[in-house]
């Protein structure tokens, strides 16, 4: 039995836009997570984009002049494996952390456990905008 | 005559207390969360004030809870 004009002019849109947009997302999401706040910028969201960004830029940064440590992938240890997840999660942050602060992590100063913690946060909260940027794209959220 | 290794082993660019630590903290994750939550400008600064209130005192509740622990 053939659909009625109605039931396809509400249906068609939502399943062409269904596919662009996942597609879409899948960038979104990998730009996000490489440059904090880059999501939103190809989204449009000027303002977000530019609070994400200096968020995780300050607590990155922070992290590693207060010389914390930057866990490593390939260690036995879960917590290690945990905390690699949580850093890696701040993208270009990550990859240029030796960049940054030279002298490495210096743990034995609360400074510096401190300084473990602010980048594990500035990973963990650039996870949380690439998830609303994914959300963004795929058209859930405004 | 100190060796370039410990050279940067003390070397220390940034320095922060424990309260500017938290303090810090407490802003950026405010900021961050009213973003990601709140839709309008002024939900999102009613949300980051409050987060931040919220943020520093349980903060010091708990420092004080703890002090005896310290002594």
């Amino acid at each position: 039995m053939p659909e009625s004009p109605e039931v396809i002019s509400q249906t068609e849109p939502h399943k062409l836009s269904g596919g662009g947009n996942a597609a879409k997302a899948v960038v979104v999401s990998i730009a996000a997570w490489l440059v904090p706040g880059l999501g939103h910028l190809l989204l449009r969201k000027w303002g977000r984009a530019s609070i994400f960004f200096l968020g995780v830029a300050a607590m990155a940064v922070a992290g590693l002049l207060l010389r914390g440590n930057v866990f490593t992938p390939g260690g036995d240890d879960p917590f290690g494996t945990l905390g690699f997840l949580a850093d890696v999660g701040s993208g270009i942050f990550y990859f240029i952390s030796r960049s940054i602060e030279s002298a490495g992590p210096d743990v034995s100063r609360a400074a510096g456990d401190y300084g473990t913690r602010f980048f594990a946060t500035a990973g963990v909260l650039n996870l949380l905008c690439v998830l609303d940027a994914h959300e963004i794209a795929r058209g859930r959220k405004a | 005559m100190k060796s370039r290794e410990e050279g940067k082993r003390r070397a220390q660019p940034l320095m922060l207390t424990h309260l500017q630590a938290m303090l810090l903290f407490a802003l950026v994750v405010s900021v961050a969360f009213a973003c990601l939550t709140k839709r309008t400008v002024a939900d999102r600064l009613r949300y980051t004030l409050w987060a931040f209130l919220a943020f520093v005192a349980v903060a010091v509740v708990v420092g004080w809870i703890m002090y005896p622990a310290s002594r």
